[in-house]
């Protein structure tokens, strides 16, 4: 298992590569200094210009600067934002918990409604519930997530008052308090079920017929022949066989995340990563943009060989091609 | 008495009923589908609907109307008029024509190229198919809005259009479609009759033409249909958050851009909410008519 994992590691290594070139190409072809931000883009003094381009080394060959530019990133030097005129990565460690805690609480309610859902359908089959589960999920799947999020916003922050429509946090909580954390997940709870329905539909539907599947297995008539509850057979064996296919979608999970992020917290306003991508592209902010754009392609290289290397942990068949 | 007699001997003498064909099956099942024929006319009237715009209305949906700001529905204005005095409804089939051009064409396009890619994949094997699928990965390792949206930072100014959008959603979408394509070659080419085809000396492009692709089309349709509902997805997100179809053509992510507004969002309803619900309908209907098709095409199921 362990030389498979690496093999999928080392595997990514070239992938990881090519990505930073295309990164590195798509930022030069930005207007202005995209890669430092060290360039005062409002000072239009060809003069300057000229200076500050001979001093970070724009003049060089252009693998050259890609070398520069890819250590300098490895080591944490992400440049400087324009916008805000202090180091990207300081920029980006501010919001980065927000959109942690967003993420997960969309990947919690994913499991939790599924697991609950899925369980049930897959239990009883063709009853109405089931009928009326694969309903919903058939809603949910044709919904997308920016309808869903504005519907949640009319209907949730302005008609029922219950969650509010923007922001992280109230203004006015001291820092760490429980009221902190109170109010943190009274403002994260809305985007994070709007993240978090994007792929319930899929996980609801995997497990109900993955579920009835196993039903149909020998190991079932065997726990019904020695005469255990059906209870038993359904919480316990089954179950257990059909939970594990789950995990593999984690991996997935991450990549959805990163699109839903943007979308999701641009509409309620999330100051997370997603957010600030688009803000980014707004006021121009390349440093910015061009960091989060190398982070979001990370990760989901991540996602992907989190799922790759599940896919392994739960079906050892996999591991040896 | 005669007569009948000589009937029933010619039907005994006319030869045995010819079986159907694979497709005129599926049609059959697929005309039984209720919920998909629905949808299929539902989709049908939309886009026609949409295509006849021109001649369907007379309002101008590109002037700004300063004198008839944010009206609220009535006869005059079926759905009422947005911010800047324009008729919702007018422009509601005037971005359908958009949206739904945007989706047939990146669909087409995501199509040809995954198949392109996939099939030529899968029918040769070996470096040609470690090469195609490694560069299929490398494309698949993209975050789809993320590049969407940098490339059209980059693009800003320079060239701007539904074109350019049309191309970007399209080069970041195949991937899938390449994979599924050769999975299924892969499947194919394993039968006596390619082995037939190819030692009766046709050519690798004959053999993936005539004898590959038809015999795995129904996996291509079904695809097709649900790209078309991503795409259309795809579009409308984009131009909602501000990045896909140019603002000045309607579109109907453009139109549900106004919802960004907190004052339109709560208080004016009539903008934001067809658009919102003609886009809700129209992915729920394509995803029936998908699941209609899926069905149809499967051997194994009854209906």
């Amino acid at each position: 298992m362990l030389k498979y994992a690496f093999r999928r590691i080392l595997g990514m290594i070239p992938m990881l590569l090519l990505t930073s070139i295309v990164v590195f190409s798509l930022a030069k072809l930005m207007p202005g200094d995209s890669l430092s931000g060290e360039i005062d883009p409002r000072n239009t003094n060809p003069e300057y210009i000229a200076d500050m381009r001979e001093k970070l080394g724009y003049n060089y060959p252009l693998p050259q600067q890609y070398f520069r530019w890819i250590s300098g990133f490895v080591e944490g030097d992400f440049g400087k934002s324009t916008r805000f005129k202090i180091q990207v990565s300081e920029v980006i460690g501010e919001r980065l918990p927000n959109t942690i805690l967003l993420g997960l609480s969309a990947i919690l309610i994913t499991y939790i409604l599924a697991f609950f859902m899925g369980s049930y359908a897959g239990r009883k089959p063709y009853t109405l519930m089931d009928n009326l589960i694969g309903g919903l999920n058939y809603i949910g799947l044709a919904i997308p997530s920016f309808i869903a999020g504005v519907f949640a916003i009319f209907f949730f922050s302005f008609k029922l008052g219950w969650f509010p429509s923007n922001g992280s946090v109230d203004i006015g909580v001291t820092d760490g308090t429980l009221e902190w954390w109170l109010s943190r997940f009274h403002h994260v709870f809305l985007p994070a079920v709007v993240l978090g329905l994007l792929s319930t539909a899929s996980y609801t539907q995997f497990l109900r017929n993955d579920i009835i599947e196993n039903s149909r297995k020998d190991y079932v008539r065997t726990a019904r022949s020695k005469g255990t509850p059906e209870r038993k057979i359904y919480h316990v064996h089954i179950l257990r066989n059909s939970i594990i296919p789950l995990i593999t979608f984690l991996g997935f999970d991450i990549v959805a995340i990163i699109s839903g992020a943007i979308i999701t917290e641009t509409i309620f306003t999330y100051p997370g990563l997603g957010q600030l991508f688009l803000q980014s592209v707004g006021t121009r902010d390349y440093p910015v943009l061009m960091t989060l754009t190398m982070l979001f392609s990370f990760l989901t290289l991540i996602g992907n060989l989190v799922a790759d290397v599940l896919y392994g942990v739960v079906d050892p068949r996999i591991r040896l091609d | 008495m005669e007569i009948v007699t000589q009937n029933n001997n010619n039907m005994l003498v006319t030869p045995p009923k010819k079986s159907l064909s694979p497709f005129a099956i599926a049609r059959k099942k697929f005309i039984k589908n209720k919920l998909a024929m629905i949808s299929l006319i539902f989709l049908m009237i939309v886009s026609i609907v949409s295509i006849l715009a021109p001649f369907i209305t007379t309002a101008d949906i590109t002037r700004i109307n300063i004198g008839q700001m944010s009206l609220e529905p009535s006869a005059e204005h079926w759905l009422g008029t947005d911010k800047a005095g324009r008729d919702v409804f007018t422009r509601l089939l005037y971005g359908g024509r958009i949206s739904l051009l945007v989706g047939v064409s990146c669909t087409l396009f995501v199509i040809a190229l995954g198949t392109l890619v996939g099939s030529i994949s899968g029918y040769f094997g070996g470096t040609v198919d470690s090469i195609f699928m490694r560069f299929t990965d490398f494309i698949l390792n993209f975050p789809f809005l993320v590049f969407v949206i940098v490339l059209n930072a980059i693009l800003y100014g320079k060239v701007n259009g539904l074109w350019v959008l049309i191309g970007t959603i399209s080069m970041l979408s195949w991937g899938g479609i390449a994979r599924i394509v050769r999975s299924k070659i892969l499947a194919e080419k394993e039968n006596e009759y390619i082995t037939a085809a190819i030692s009766i000396g046709c050519s690798p492009a004959k053999v993936i033409m005539k004898h590959l692709l038809p015999n795995i089309l129904s996996t291509i349709i079904v695809q097709a249909t649900i790209t078309f509902a991503t795409m259309i997805v795809a579009e409308t997100g984009l131009s909602f958050l501000g990045f896909g179809v140019p603002q000045e053509i309607p579109s109907w992510g453009n139109m549900l851009n106004s919802a960004n507004e907190p004052d339109v969002l709560q208080f004016k309803l009539w903008i934001w909410v067809p658009p919102a619900l003609i886009i809700t309908i129209t992915i729920l209907s394509i995803n029936f008519i998908g699941e209609g098709l899926k069905d149809a095409f499967n051997p194994k199921s009854k209906r």
